[in-house]
């Protein structure tokens, strides 16, 4: 099973089991949880089932594309499910065996691994998922999103779809990935991991970076003084990603570190106030009634 | 009639190690509520995995005893006229518990005749009095850590998704989190049905097995001990195991099967406790040694899956392990290629908690701090300090190292590893140990430091958190104790107790808040005169609960703890021997504390000032001058005895106890709060003196007097 197929296999899985195919979201972030169809369509107590792939950047993880293993840049496979449907252990086990993964043959275990992001004041409590010892899943039902605690329980699973390939197909290496039956992952995306390994260590501009994490931060209050939840969450991840390319220039020292993690989950909590508020005011129009 | 109970709830995997506590608390609640609700039974045993937490409970009787209560009501003299007619208060007496007057009765009592109405209650069904107390069991357990799903207010360590309740063959009427109570359970994930019916509890068991589940966790983890022992002895080697790895293995399966997989010896060439970090902890798999306890390049894995699934299964984990071990390998040979003395510059760039200056600046306080302690203690010799001191300066050079930065191999290795790494660069064994030493113990049960310096390095960086912490106002309260305070005092406690080091307290927390920068600066919240005070209250109460864990009595705790005390290991010595006097020889102790009260009782309250030094030209009673004398004899002993080095305590006892006779005759013949002044100033200043020997070895006004 080539890449492609294994995401066009998990969409059509989940597809039958209710969610709808969003598509990754348009601005750079560190995991898919951050994108809005997360991060605050968890908000509140309206339904909603949904999966995306999510690029997901983080600087520093960078290998200049040289690890088999790690890369600035890969790809998360997001399923969210609100309300967590009682079952949803044995339908995610489906998705797997929905891969070709004969479970009866295999070790599968859920060991206990509480997941948090304190950028986003949110945290879950669930497992990893290990497949003959290795993670291939977070699994997560959502306790707290944006400093609010969630009364209707979201559950998130967060695939690694590279390991999951490789996994599948039997190799060690992401570059020898089948993206398809015609051409490798390693062709399509290891010159884009060197390049960008060289800019987030050696080259990004910080003074830049530092002007621009002071610009967005202003934007997001501007935005929230209009009443524009959705766009101040853009500057938002934003501040986030400048936040990454200063880390990842060493650029941080400890202390700075931790002020500005505190200075974004500042802004993810009022983005979190103001757009639950807003679902409020519309009725929550996704509730049946 | 008699039926067996079988409970078991069904959960999303549970984190391992919530399991044994919950089993616990499950079997303490169904031991007492049975017999709150007068069921005999026979034995309980519980049966805990991943996925479910059952009790079976043998021979419930199937009703409640039926009681007869007997209810006493007014006195017979109230309730009955003089011709013995009952007036009023019978009637309404009988008529509010429900009996005839007529079954009235009246009996003596040491108080006088009472009415007393004889209530039967006749015994309900178990059937109809075991669901609350099942539902109260489950909805009591407490968690370290819980979470919500679907039922709102419903708090449990995992979601909760099938109960069994069966008592013989009758299922129980209960729901609990929107589950209802049933006779269907689920087999092994992979290996078992998903609906398994149950007709009697003793068919749990048997059932569970041919579906995969090994309920019963004692035979699981011999299984695991079996499997793992016969795979490496077949090489001729043997696992080595972890007893808390292997408890938590064991609650990750429901079915154990052992494989061995293997890697390159290459990856020996690192320290040993990295190998074991990385398959212990990450990957919860046992290392493999040979007789000679050297390991050997194999790992132990206990799986949940199809023994014939065991080939796949262990390349698997193979492919996981190695990348693993390549880590470290790649972090130790990056690490020793920087002297550890040349990290010293990096540490100024890493903050320490708060605003309280750079983890090098910290050193420079351990520096401080292992210095003053080498000077109060007499058994530590030139070179220990010395060591101490250099240790002291590297302490934490290891924190900036990549296998420290690596968050789950550092917080195992720290400290370990920074030991290696001065020894590759020639610093001398001694500092090499106290490095790796500085963090023990690490948790309850731990060995302390074996070399002085390591002691010394350790007390000195944990009194250096608290002292931070409390200047910064993290407190300790309730559950919260993100800096794992409490802990630290207890190794702190642990380590002057065990290694008998005599320093003072107050002295050491005073020197410790001195070093750290003015509040001004870091936005401290207390003062450090009162950061002190706060310190010394939180080493009471770590000192109180650590005695008590050791079985020392509550009240001699308070006892130490109240009277004045300023070393750990001084203070620990006189509870102990307070409690195995008490426990050896009742009398003696009573009669010291009986001696220790009456002239604490009445020279306490400080209304009236002493005078400088008692007056015998102002005694007038013979008994008076009887315990002077006495009692300036006995505290000249007395202040001998506790400047030795290790006192005899059993002696001083002895010897205050001995002012018992006289103490009594004291104070038949005298009394003490006269009128005239003088004379009452003199008098109250001999009984505080008295007190204040007392006051040497204890408190005994907390002392609770044993039961007659």
């Amino acid at each position: 099973m080539n890449f492609q197929q294994l995401i066009k296999t998990l969409d059509e899985y989940w597809i039958g089991h209710g969610c709808h195919i969003s598509q990754p979201y348009d601005v750079e972030m560190g995991a898919g949880t951050m994108a809005p169809d997360t991060f605050l369509r968890s908000l509140g107590p309206e339904p909603w089932n949904v999966v995306y792939v999510q690029p997901s950047r983080r600087p520093t993880d960078g290998r200049y594309g040289e690890n088999p293993y790690r890369m600035q840049r890969y790809f998360q496979y997001q399923v969210i499910m609100k309300p967590a449907p009682d079952e949803v252990q044995d339908i995610y086990l489906g998705s797997l065996a929905a891969l070709g993964i004969d479970l009866g043959q295999h070790d599968i275990r859920f060991v206990e691994d509480d997941w948090e992001a304190p950028t986003l004041a949110a945290a879950g409590v669930g497992w990893e998922v290990w497949l003959d010892g290795m993670e291939i899943t977070q699994f997560t039902y959502f306790q707290q999103v944006g400093g609010l605690p969630c009364r209707t329980v979201a559950v998130e699973l967060t695939y690694g779809p590279e390991r999951l390939a490789m996994y599948v197909q039997g190799v060690d290496d992401y570059r020898q990935l089948d993206w398809s039956d015609q051409i490798k992952y390693g062709e399509i995306r290891y010159e884009e991991e060197r390049q960008f390994s060289r800019y987030n260590f050696d080259v990004a501009n910080t003074e830049m970076l530092w002007q621009l994490f002071d610009m967005y931060e202003a934007e997001v209050y501007a935005c929230l003084e209009n009443n524009l939840a959705l766009a101040a969450y853009d500057y938002v991840l934003k501040c986030s990603h400048a936040f990454n390319l200063l880390d990842s220039r060493g650029a941080l020292s400890v202390t700075e570190r931790g002020t500005m993690i505190l200075r974004i989950r500042k802004l993810a909590c009022r983005v979190a106030e103001q757009y639950l508020a807003q679902r409020e005011e519309l009725g929550f129009p996704l509730l049946a009634d | 009639m008699a039926a067996d109970l079988l409970y078991e709830i069904g959960v999303e995997e549970i984190p391992a190690d919530m399991v044994l506590p919950a089993l616990e608390q499950l079997e303490q609640a169904l031991g007492q509520g049975l017999e709150r609700l007068r069921l005999g039974h026979g034995k309980i045993c519980t049966y805990g995995t991943p996925r479910r937490l059952a009790v079976l409970v043998e021979g419930v009787d199937e009703r409640q005893e039926d009681v007869v209560e007997e209810i006493k009501g007014p006195p017979a003299q109230a309730a009955f006229d003089a011709d013995g007619n009952p007036i009023q208060a019978a009637r309404g007496f009988a008529q509010s518990r429900g009996v005839e007057l007529a079954a009235l009765e009246v009996r003596r009592t040491d108080k006088g005749e009472f009415v007393f109405a004889r209530v039967s209650q006749p015994g309900k069904a178990a059937a109809e009095v075991l669901p609350d107390l099942l539902k109260a069991a489950t909805e009591n357990l407490t968690f370290r850590k819980t979470m919500c799903w679907a039922e709102p207010g419903f708090r449990f360590a995992r979601p909760l998704r099938w109960v069994v309740a069966l008592l013989a063959g009758e299922v129980l009427d209960l729901t609990i989190a929107g589950v209802r109570g049933g006779r269907v359970t689920r087999g092994h994930r992979m290996l078992g049905g998903s609906s398994i019916e149950i007709a009697t509890p003793d068919k749990y068991l048997e059932l569970l097995e041919a579906n995969g589940v090994i309920a019963d966790h004692r035979r699981r983890r011999e299984a695991i001990v079996a499997q793992a022992t016969e795979l490496a002895a077949a090489q001729g080697y043997r696992p080595r195991i972890d007893p808390e790895v292997l408890t938590e293995v064991n609650f990750l399966v429901e079915y154990p099967v052992c494989i061995m997989g293997g890697f390159s010896a290459e990856y020996l060439k690192v320290p040993e406790e990295v190998v074991v970090t990385v398959l212990q902890g990450h990957q919860k798999a046992l290392p493999v040694e040979d007789e000679s306890g050297n390991l050997v390049p194999h790992f132990i894995a206990v799986t949940n899956a199809d023994p014939e699934a065991a080939d796949t299964v262990r390349r698997g984990w193979e492919k996981v392990i190695v990348p693993r071990l390549d880590d470290g390998q790649f972090y130790y040979e990056q690490d020793v290629r920087t002297p550890l003395p040349e990290r010293r510059d990096e540490l100024k760039r890493v903050t320490f908690m708060g605003k309280l200056g750079s983890l090098h600046d910290k050193t420079e306080r351990l520096v401080a701090l292992v210095g003053w302690l080498a000077e109060q203690l007499a058994d530590i010799t030139e070179q220990d300090a010395r060591a101490a001191r250099r240790a002291a300066e590297l302490a934490k050079c290891d924190q900036v190292t990549m296998m420290v930065r690596d968050g789950k191999l550092g917080e195992a290795l720290e400290g370990i590893i920074g030991g290696y790494y001065a020894r590759a660069c020639g610093e001398s064994a001694e500092v090499a140990t106290a490095l790796a030493e500085q963090y023990q113990p690490r948790q309850p049960g731990d060995p302390v430091p074996v070399s002085p310096a390591g002691r010394l390095l350790s007390l000195a960086d944990k009194i250096d958190n608290l002292a931070a912490a409390f200047c910064l106002g993290q407190v300790p309260t309730g559950s919260a104790d993100p800096y794992a305070l409490r802990r630290q005092t207890a190794a702190i406690i642990e380590i002057a107790t065990q290694s008998d080091y005599h320093f003072p307290l107050s002295g050491l927390i005073e020197r410790a808040l001195e070093l750290l920068p003015e509040p001004e600066q870091t936005g401290g919240v207390l003062s450090a005169g009162e950061a002190a005070d706060e310190l010394k209250a939180f080493f009471a109460e770590r000192l109180q609960a650590a005695w008590e864990q050791r079985g020392i009595g509550y009240d001699i705790c308070r006892a130490v703890l109240t009277a004045p005390w300023d070393e750990i290991a001084d203070a620990a010595a006189r509870a102990d021997f307070l409690a195995s006097l008490r426990e050896s020889q009742p009398e003696a102790f009573a009669e010291l504390a009986n001696a220790a009260e009456r002239p604490a009782r009445i020279a306490r309250p400080e209304a009236i000032p002493d005078v400088a030094e008692v007056d015998a030209g102002l005694f007038q009673h013979p008994t008076e001058t009887r315990l002077a004398e006495e009692f300036a004899a006995v505290q000249e002993q007395v202040e001998a005895i506790m400047t030795d080095e290790s006192p005899d305590f059993g002696r001083a006892a002895e010897l205050m106890a001995a002012l018992l006779p006289t103490i009594h005759q004291y104070f038949e013949d005298v009394m003490v709060m006269v009128e005239d002044e003088a004379l009452c100033r003199n008098r109250l200043t001999l009984l505080r003196r008295i007190d204040e020997l007392f006051l040497r070895l204890a408190d005994f006004l907390e002392i609770v007097p044993a039961a007659e």
